[in-house]
């Protein structure tokens, strides 16, 4: 087993153990933070793809901003421990892991076996090499993604306009 | 400026007195007070038309001499323009000539002096300004039908006087029986309208144009005859092999619908639910003419064929026959009329039958006169009775009502064919180009049709007689025995009074005409005919001059058969019961008559309660079974059945809707890997 | 070297703990963090794929080489999204639990049929 291998599943594992912790935990607060590791391997992730920026973005937004968001949010509702919030029914709990089940049966049945087909990759080092940097992302997003980017600029901001005026008391 | 281009105010101020009437007439008859407003407005009615006859003058003066047919054609605008492989040119054009001239006075003259008694008649209404607004419409509609050059302004008149003749019949409409009467009319009409549509359609297949002549001044007769060539030696339509034979049919259709011709005729007697000036103006003197006056304007369609001469001609003289007899069985001094009307109007498409336009116009214009007369003396003596127009509670009332009784007398004579009275001369002129008929229908059809026309004349002296022994003569004063009434109706006590000065001023005046009009015109230099010649004399027959010794002879007997119907009626009306019918012995024969054969209940039965009938199937069946049942209400309760099976699924959980949206995702990709496994 | 198919079997694990998420917590605020997931999950693949299936080199008028980064590029608009998304949607369950003292999703039925 060569080391990136050795890497690759070692976060495999915890990303995939904390994942089910987020769903498994009865505490709001528990899932919040397991999500917080889970998101902090993912960019792992992305560093090893070689998005060095979307491995630091992930990080900045996810944990630092959404996940924090989360959590705000979790102690100003105090449900943080709200064990009661839990789907309780047997009947539905099967039912939704059955079906989720089939769901990733059919998903692995479609996506690996083709992808096992392609076997000779080209060797993702020596097309990408030094390109996929802070610099190059930047220069795509302001010359040839201009337009989607400014687009989701206006996004943000009815975002940001939006959750002022559901959050104050009276408009 | 060619004073022929005034001719757009010969309806045009009428136009702008309806304006006035139907924008400011109310308002003027609140601001003013009742009696004050309704003379302004009454004095607005009458005006424009009198100055359309003024206008109609100097039209008249200034005719052109110079061509055969003396027509202009004046265009005010372009009207309809369609290009296409045929292009529809209808331009917005009236056509002078002396048949439009001649028309154009009678329905402004008469017109005006209706308008002038209705001033009168009206004065107690309080829709006063309603009816003038109509009133002054249909002189615009009717100026607008004789003046048109062509078939399809023409049918804007046609269509816009019956639509003033509906208003005015259920002008009082709180009357179920008046409203009914006033759809009984424009439905009857209708039909007459859609064969008048079809002979339009055909005439623009034909000639491309539904022009009468083409715009401007030197028309002459070659316009005519080559129209008259076209349609000969027409090859025939994809759908309608011989042309020329059914485009007269089919016009003359419209005129039986318009004149209450032949089975048609049905609609004109239930038409007096109107006020009686409405049944002077449009239902005698001028609107039941414009089928005569269509005819004329399109004689030489006619003339081209034998077939339809002799339909008009059937139809015409049947019609004056029939319509006689009813008239003898009627007790209501409006219907006598009316059917008077109607028998009259046969008379002049009998004329138009044997070729005789000239005398078919003629008769028009002293028909107008005596007709107009005799409809607004009943008004009066309506008026006089408390509304009440059962001629069994009439009597004696030429004491009451001397001015009535004096003018009536003349109407009656001269419809009854007295010489030297109007009648008499255009009575006499038909029957006579009746008799020389032979050129054109075989001498058996047309000694035929003349006795039928003498006959009928024999008869139209005998029920007018009826009606004014009943009216004014018999000495007993039957309302007097009436029981007491509860409102205003006719009692005992009643005391019949002599109508007001603006009514009896154009009775007057009609009189005159009704005594003179018929003579000045048709003796001496034949003022009428030549008049009228370069119209409606063009024409393409070479009719028979009758010797001397026999025009005579139909003279003589004319007068005989005039003399014998008001002597025999007098005799037989002296002394008789109030309800007496014809007087001769025939079982059944009055009822028969009042019932009108029997005709009018037959087409009730057939089409109106038969109709409805059938409309009740239509509706059980297919409206209420398929329709309703079937779709309408099967598609709500198929909708309502997906809906209460899908509504357990708008469970309003969330994470069920999720849940759903999963079983969805699986299935797309289940079918997705199951079309990868099959294939 | 890691193969493709192993990035793309760990994001369709996380998406389907996503899902069974979605489905199974009644907490909103755990619900969104769920969805949070999925777009992770997703966002995963793309790179994957970035990395192994690049788009092609291109070079720009001036002559430079110009790279299209297409699947990185999603990812930052996934995340612009989210970042909005998470910010209204929290807001609005904080309206909603202004109104009704109680964050229960099951509670939120007022749509029913």
């Amino acid at each position: 087993m060569t080391s990136d291998l050795f890497v690759f599943w070692t976060l495999a594992v915890i990303s995939v153990f904390t994942g089910v912790a987020v769903i498994a935990t009865k505490s709001a607060i528990r899932s919040a933070l397991a999500l917080v590791v889970n998101f902090f391997i993912l960019a792992m992730f992305y560093f090893l793809l070689g998005s060095q920026l979307l491995g630091i973005v992930q990080i900045f937004v996810y944990l630092g901003a959404i996940m924090v968001l989360f959590l705000f949010c979790i102690m100003l509702l105090r449900v943080g421990h709200a064990e009661q919030l839990t789907e309780t029914g047997g009947l539905k709990l099967a039912g939704a892991g059955a079906l989720s089940f089939a769901f990733l049966a059919l998903l692995m049945s479609q996506v690996l076996e083709p992808v096992s087909r392609t076997a000779n990759l080209p060797d993702p080092q020596s097309v990408h090499a030094g390109v996929s940097t802070v610099e190059a992302v930047g220069a795509g997003l302001f010359t040839r993604w201009a337009f989607p980017f400014e687009v989701t600029s206006v996004l943000l901001l009815v975002g940001i306009v939006g959750s002022i005026l559901l959050a104050k008391r009276r408009v | 400026m060619d004073p022929l281009q005034l001719v757009w105010l010969v309806p045009g101020l009428p136009l702008i007195g309806f304006l006035f009437q139907a924008f400011f007439g109310k308002a003027i008859v609140a601001k003013l007070g009742d009696a004050a407003g309704k003379k302004v407005l009454g004095f607005a009615a009458v005006l424009p038309v009198f100055a359309g006859f003024a206008i109609t003058l100097i039209l008249w003066a200034n005719l052109p001499t110079n061509t055969e047919t003396r027509a202009v054609v004046a265009t005010l605008f372009d009207w309809l323009s369609i290009n296409d492989i045929h292009p529809l040119k209808v331009p917005f054009e009236f056509l002078i000539d002396p048949l439009s001239i001649v028309m154009c006075m009678i329905v402004t003259g008469v017109g005006g002096l209706i308008h002038l008694y209705a001033t009168g008649y009206m004065a107690d209404d309080k829709d006063y300004p309603r009816f003038f607004t109509y009133f002054n419409l249909f002189i615009v509609f009717m100026l607008t039908l004789v003046l048109a050059n062509n078939l399809v302004l023409m049918f804007v008149g046609w269509e816009g006087v019956g639509l003033c003749s509906y208003l005015l019949i259920g002008f009082w409409y709180k009357n179920v029986a008046n409203a009914k009467a006033a759809n009984k009319a424009f439905i009857v009409n209708r039909i007459g309208d859609w064969g008048f549509m079809l002979g339009i359609f055909l005439v623009f297949a034909v000639f491309n144009s539904v022009s009468f002549y083409p715009s401007g001044h030197n028309l002459d007769r070659s316009i005519l005859m080559e129209a008259a060539d076209r349609l000969t030696n027409n090859p025939g339509l994809p759908m309608v092999a011989n042309p020329a034979l059914w485009i007269p049919l089919l016009l003359f259709v419209g005129a039986m619908g318009k004149s209450a011709q032949g089975p048609l005729y049905l609609w004109l007697p239930d038409a007096m639910a109107g006020p009686t000036p409405v049944s002077a103006l449009i239902h005698a003197a001028t609107m039941v003419t414009a089928g005569v006056f269509m005819v004329c304007r399109l004689h030489i369609f006619f003339e081209l064929s034998q077939i339809a001469m002799l339909v008009v001609a059937c139809v015409g003289a049947f019609t004056a026959f029939f319509a006689a007899t009813i008239a003898f069985g009627q007790f209501d001094i409006k219907r006598v009329l009316a059917y008077s009307t109607v028998s009259q109007l046969g008379y002049m498409f009998l004329a138009c039958g044997v070729g005789a336009f000239g005398s078919g116009m003629f008769h028009v214009v002293t028909h107008s006169f005596f007709k107009a007369l005799l409809f607004l003396g009943s008004g009066a003596v309506i008026l006089a009775m408390s509304h009440e127009q059962d001629m069994r509670k009439y009597g004696n009332l030429s004491k009451y009502l001397p001015i009535t009784y004096r003018t009536m007398f003349w109407g009656w004579l001269a419809i009854a064919g007295i010489p030297p009275l109007a009648g008499f001369w255009s009575k006499d002129e038909i029957l006579s180009h009746t008799y020389a008929s032979g050129f054109l229908h075989g001498q058996g059809m047309a000694v035929f049709l003349y006795s039928v026309g003498l006959i009928t004349a024999v008869m139209t002296a005998g029920y007018m007689t009826r009606m004014m022994k009943m009216t004014f003569l018999q000495t007993d004063e039957r309302w007097r025995k009436l029981p007491e009434p509860h409102h205003h109706e006719l009692g005992p006590q009643h005391e019949p009074h002599e109508v007001g000065r603006a009514m009896t001023t154009p009775l007057i005046i009609l009189a005159l005409l009704s005594i003179v009009g018929g003579a000045a015109l048709a003796i001496g230099p034949h003022l009428f005919e030549t008049f009228t010649h370069p119209s409606i004399g063009l024409s393409l027959m070479k009719p028979t001059e009758l010797p001397g010794g026999t025009e005579a002879l139909l003279i003589g007997l004319s007068i005989a058969g005039a003399v014998i119907g008001l002597v025999l009626a007098l005799r037989n009306y002296k002394t008789q019961p109030a309800d007496q019918g014809l007087g001769v012995p025939v079982r059944g024969w009055r009822a028969l008559a009042e019932k009108q054969w029997g005709y009018d209940g037959a087409m009730y039965r057939t089409f109106v309660t038969g109709g409805g009938n059938f409309a009740t199937l239509v509706w059980r069946w297919i409206d209420a079974g398929i329709i309703d049942k079937v779709l309408v209400n099967g598609i709500a309760k198929l909708i309502e059945t997906v809906g209460v099976l899908l509504r357990p699924f708008q469970s309003g959980f969330v994470r069920g809707y999720a849940f759903t949206m999963l079983i969805g995702v699986v299935a797309i990709i289940g079918w997705v890997f199951l079309k990868a496994v099959v294939r | 070297m890691v193969p493709l198919s192993g990035y793309l079997t760990l994001s369709a694990i996380l998406f389907t703990i996503g899902v069974i998420g979605v489905i199974i917590k009644r907490n909103p605020i755990v619900v969104f963090m769920c969805i949070e997931l999925m777009l992770n999950a997703v966002n995963l693949t793309f790179l994957a794929f970035a990395r192994y299936h690049p788009a092609p080199l291109a070079h720009d008028l001036a002559g430079r080489t110009e790279v299209y980064l297409a699947g990185q590029m999603y990812v930052v608009f996934v995340m612009a999204v989210a970042a909005a998304e998470v910010a209204v949607g929290l807001g609005i369950i904080m309206a909603i639990f202004r109104l009704r003292k109680k964050v229960d999703v099951d509670d939120m039925n007022i749509l029913r049929g």
